[in-house]
């Protein structure tokens, strides 16, 4: 018995603690730019092919890249924002991908 | 052109194209300028087809770029053969709209037009031209 107790201690104290920490990776904006030509019915319609958001969300990004030369239109993975940043280029609209700060 | 509106969704869902001749010339030139643009390297609206993905990386995935050429290439190709019919689907109706919106985009960034005071400042006939495009798209924006 004596025996048993010291051997489950002994295994017991060298047992190492360990912690996992859950690095969460930042995600990928999809940004598109203002231009002085592009019609902003022309931006409205290439976001709700590409997004499939509502008209009203189409409308609000499309005043904000007006307004603000600019506009994050989408977040996420990596491969994801590339893909709707090549579909936007394909479109005719300025875009780019950067991380998110 | 007839009436005021250059393109009408009917009801079976296809696009009418109600450009006259001198319109779907304007559309020809433009259309046919992006294609020539993604056959030849030393094109001036080369580099404007051609913008960075991520600016922060001195070059872009290859796979990327070879992606967006090629669907380039294909909605310019299908909206160029597709500039004498009378109806439009939906995917050459989208072709149009895309190509177009390149034309124009090209249009601008190889003249340097990058804000309003430059645009208005432009020669008359780069200005028509500019004007012309974004009425299509206009309109064409409206039956999408």
């Amino acid at each position: 018995m004596r025996t048993l107790v010291r051997n489950v201690l002994s295994s017991t104290e060298t047992k190492q603690e360990t912690t996992s920490v859950v690095m969460t990776e930042r995600p990928w904006n999809v940004v598109v730019w203002d231009d002085p030509v592009t019609p902003m019915s022309v931006v409205v319609v290439i976001f709700r092919r590409i997004f499939g958001y509502s008209n009203n969300k189409c409308t609000q990004l499309m005043l904000q890249v007006h307004h603000e030369g600019r506009a994050i239109v989408w977040s996420g993975a990596n491969d994801r924002a590339t893909s709707y940043c090549v579909k936007l280029q394909v479109a005719g609209l300025q875009a780019t991908i950067e991380k998110d700060e | 052109m007839v009436g005021n509106r250059l393109f009408v969704r009917r009801r079976d869902g296809r696009i009418e194209v109600r450009l006259n001749d001198a319109g779907r010339e304007v559309a020809r030139e433009a259309f046919g300028r992006v294609v020539a643009a993604e056959r030849d390297p030393q094109h001036e609206w080369r580099e404007g087809l051609n913008p960075p993905i991520d600016p922060s990386v001195d070059s872009d995935d290859p796979l990327s770029t070879l992606n967006r050429q090629n669907e380039i290439s294909t909605n310019a190709e299908l909206a160029y053969m597709t500039l004498g019919e009378q109806f439009l689907n939906e995917g050459e109706a989208w072709a149009w709209l895309s190509t177009l919106q390149i034309a124009l985009r090209s249009t601008a960034t190889s003249h340097g037009l990058l804000n309003e005071e430059k645009l208005a400042a432009c020669e008359p006939v780069l200005l028509d031209f500019i004007r012309t495009l974004q009425q299509f798209l206009f309109a064409l924006a409206e039956c999408i």
